[in-house]
Order: C-alpha cells, then structure tokens, then sequence
C-alpha cells in the first residue's frame, strides 16, 4: 500500500528487449505500479512460482519459450493472474491467438504508455473481482457444508438417540431371561444336569452380549445432562488432570508422554465440569488409541476475550482424510467391532453444541491429530 | 441371616419384561405383584401392601410421572425406584423430585437392582419406625396430660 492506502498493482513485464523493457519499468512505476522484470518466458514462470504478482505483461515475440507458450503456461498454473500481451507493429494475427489462449487483452508496439497502464489496471480490476467472488463462492460453499453436516448430525442423533431407546427394553427382557435361568441352573437340584457347563456358559455369553449392547445404548444417551451438573467455573488444568488420573492405566500401558503447554492465562471457562470432563475422556481415550508406543501426548490452551481454547494433540496414525468429515458421525469407527463404540467423539460433539461450544480437528496422516475445543471463558460472574 | 422379603411391585406394559423380572426377583425370594399400567398399579396398591415399586417411566395411558405422583399423595410410606428405557435423565431427575427413590436405566444390571431395592425398603423401615415412635410420644404426652 502507498500512503494514500491504494494498493499498488504489482506487474510483471516480460520482454527479451532490455532497453524496452527497463523503460516502460519505470514509466510504470511513475504511475504507481511495483513492477518486476523478465527477460524471457522462462524467468518469467519462474518469478510467478515465487507469487506476488497481479499482472503480467508479455511480449509475444521472444527467444527460448514463445510468448504464447508462456502464456499458456500462466494459464494452466497461475489461473487468478492476468496477462496482457503485446505484439509486433502488424501482427494483429499475435494477439488473436493470445486472446484464444486466454490473455486479458493485447496491445500493439509500440504501446502508448498510459494505455498500457490503463489495461493493467482493468486487468487487475478483473483479477480482483474474480477473487473476490471465488472467495464469497468458498465461503457459501463452507457454510452449507456446515449447516448440511449440523443437520445430518442432528438427525440422525435424533434417530440413534431414538433406537437407543427402543433397543434398550427388549435388551431389558433378554437380560431378565438370562438372569432368571442362570438362577434356576444355581439351584443344587439341577448339580446332575450333564450339560450344566455348557448351559452356563452360553448364558454368560448371553449376559455379556447383553453388557456390550447395553454400553453402546447408554454411551449414545450419555450426553444427555446428568444429574445435578450445572454451569461453574471450570479450571481446565485440574480437569485435565482429573481426566488423565483417570486414563492412567491406557498411558502406562502406551509408555505415553504428556506434554503440557498450558497459558496460565487461558485457563477457566465458564461450563458444566462433569460434561466438558466427559469431553476430555473421550478425546484423550482416542489420543492413546492413536498414539505409538511411547508416543506423545500434548496439551495445550490458548484463548481470546471471549473465549477459551484448550487442545488435545496426539503424534499418532492421523486421520485420513476421506473420514475427516465422518469422524463425528455415530457409529463411525476405525477400531475393531469390540472395541470401539463409535459414539466417542459423537458424544463429544452433542456435548459442546449443548454448552455453546465447538469441537475442530486437524490431522496430518503419518504425523498425527489435534482437536481443538473452545468454550466461553469465565468472566468472573 | 433370614432374608425378609421386599413386597414388591414391578409396573411395566411390556409384559415379557415384567414376567420375566418378577421370576427373577422371586427366585431371590422377594415377594413380588405386577402390573401392565399406571391404572391397575394404583388398584394393586389399594388391596395389597407394597413396600417398593418399580415403575417404568414410559407407558401408554397414565405415564409414570403421573402414576408417580398419584402413589406419593395416595401411598406416602411407599419407596418409588423408576426404570428408564431411554436416557431421559432428565425425566429420572424430575421423578426424583416429585419422590422417587432412585431410577435405573434399562436394561439395569440386575446387582443395582437388588442394592437398590434393598436400600428403599430400609428407609421406608426408618420411616415408618420413626412414625411410630412419633406417635409412642404423641400418646404418652396424652397420658400425661389426663
């Protein structure tokens, strides 16, 4: 920007003549332009990999890679920059081949230097439109992405919270059955029975069925607000600490380290501590379920005026990046049937949308996963 | 020990549960009534003492909520433990606050069940033992005062 804060259009004039070239450089730059110089096609493309760049200008005629070939080029990797070419005095023909490979527009030499300037600016005009509507495009796209992703997450936690239920009274008759027959297999007058082994055997099978079902449904109602928990001020260093005396065992097993990068002044928030401890469980259990043997486990915060961020990051497998978008989905899993529910990070997430807070993911297959939580800080009332 | 038995009455309109929850309960030695409603759970309770209820909080007709409530202004002395299908803590906490003991989440494990049964029969026993000492009280100040 110059001090009249008009951003100052940044040209890339390209021209095997170095007398040319120089001079309509610094006739350029008198009208308010940061121009950087080329000799020829292949200085060019390389100067454009470096970026800073709006507008090219382009001789045609030039030795090693044609004009129009560089041009082509531009096209293929630089889409958002614009090219105006200039031919030879008579060679109308130049420019309509440019036009074709897409360059903005064509002036002839010798070029009048303000209208010269005058294109580049339109040129620029065009880029910036472009870019402008690109990222409106991006963004709307995002927000329905999100506002898809928040629908379906909400239906069908409507729907699992609903089956959930419906399955837990027939599973209710079923432990009851088993419970009753293994009663009447304890009794002493059954003790001849020859296959009374086999019969308990299967009930207990039954039984433990019965505990895995029962896990799955009770785990995909969790969320729901337990009983007596309420909005407090929430030190997140001591829940971490709570939750991580919790997982104990599963870090000792893994010979995990805990990294703590904790900003003391980002550290309290305002939430229900028995939910945002349900939270760091089931992100710190699928911390270690990713992490390698002696792995790393690290735990940070950060915040703003408003609110408190506090970050979970494994140097595990990651993620791939096909299951990103699935990972809060319920029922999704990448552990074996028996042992992962796939409601953890479900259930995190209908947590944080209860509490007004929100759950992201960044992962890096081969280098592994940080989820970050932000939560309403605690403003002292 | 003797085992006294708990006076049941397990409230549930899926009846393959009740059935099969009251053999169980039985087999433990309890004493055990059923009913399939809210309606015929008040009814029982009209004829038979109770000293537990289990009470399913979601039924057709008279839920339980309500049949709570009617058992707790008609049958003050009876513990109430609710039985959720779902995860609506949320209507197990406002059971609990209209009196009832404690609520179990289906299908409960059958351990918690019986702590749970034992410990509403206790205080249902302190409670009444205090009711009769209360009027042990009432009545020796009456003699007193003749």
């Amino acid at each position: 920007m110059d001090k009249e804060g008009k951003t100052r259009i940044r040209v890339l004039l390209v021209d095997d003549e170095d007398q040319f070239r120089q001079t309509v450089a610094r006739r350029l730059e008198r009208r308010d332009m940061r121009v950087a110089q080329a000799p020829d096609g292949q200085a060019c493309i390389a100067k454009l990999a470096k970026g800073g760049v709006d507008v090219v200008v382009l001789d045609v005629r030039m030795p090693g890679i044609s004009g129009i070939d560089t041009l082509k080029t531009i096209r293929r990797t630089h889409g958002e920059i614009q090219v105006i070419i200039l031919t030879g005095n008579a060679a109308v023909s130049d420019g309509v081949d440019g036009i074709k490979a897409g360059a903005f527009d064509y002036l002839a030499k010798p070029v009048d230097i303000d209208h010269l300037a005058n294109k580049i600016r339109q040129a620029w005009e065009m880029t910036r439109l472009e870019t402008a509507r690109k990222q409106e495009a991006a963004l709307r796209n995002r927000l329905e992405q999100k506002m898809v992703d928040a629908e379906r997450l909400m239906s069908l936690g409507t729907i699992s919270t609903g089956i959930a239920h419906e399955i837990n009274n027939p599973l209710a008759v079923i432990n009851e059955s088993a419970g009753y027959m293994k009663q009447i297999l304890e009794r002493p007058a059954l003790d001849g029975l020859d296959e009374k082994t086999s019969l308990a055997k299967g009930i207990e099978k039954i039984e433990n069925s019965i505990q895995r079902a029962r896990k799955i449904t009770h785990q995909l109602l969790g969320y729901v607000k337990k009983q007596g928990s309420d909005v407090a001020k929430v030190d997140i260093l001591l829940l971490l600490e709570d939750s991580l005396d919790l997982l104990h065992l599963g870090i000792e097993d893994k010979e995990a380290r805990v990294v703590w990068q904790i900003d003391p002044d980002h550290r309290f928030i305002k939430s229900d501590p028995y939910q945002i401890r349900q939270v760091l469980i089931n992100l710190l259990n699928n911390a270690l379920d990713a992490l390698p043997q002696k792995g790393c486990i690290t735990l940070s915060t950060k915040g703003s005026d408003k609110t408190v961020c506090f970050m979970v990051q494994d140097n595990g497998g990651g993620i791939p990046k096909e299951n990103l978008n699935k990972i809060f989905d319920p029922f999704f899993t990448s552990k074996p049937f028996d042992q992962g529910t796939g409601l953890g990070l479900f259930v995190v997430h209908r947590i944080l949308e209860t509490l007004g807070g929100t759950v992201s993911v960044d992962s890096v297959p081969g280098k592994g996963t940080r989820f970050t939580v932000c939560l309403p800080r605690f403003d002292g009332v | 020990m003797i085992k006294i038995p708990v006076k049941l009455l397990i409230v549930d309109d899926e009846k393959d549960f009740v059935e099969m929850f009251s053999l169980r309960l039985s087999g433990q030695g309890e004493t055990v009534h059923t009913a399939f409603s809210g309606q015929e759970a008040l009814e029982v309770l009209e004829t038979t003492p109770i000293d537990v209820v289990i009470l399913d909080i979601r039924m057709p007709g008279m839920d339980g909520i309500e049949t709570l409530a009617r058992i707790k202004s008609a049958h003050p002395m009876v513990e109430v433990i609710l039985l959720t299908g779902h995860g609506s803590a949320e209507t197990a906490v406002q059971g609990l606050k209209s009196g009832a003991f404690d609520y179990l989440m289906k299908p409960a494990d059958f351990e918690e069940i019986r702590v749970k049964v034992e410990r509403a029969r206790q205080r249902k026993d302190a409670q009444e033992e205090r009711i009769r000492e209360a009027e042990a009280r009432l009545m020796l100040r009456r003699i007193g005062d003749i």
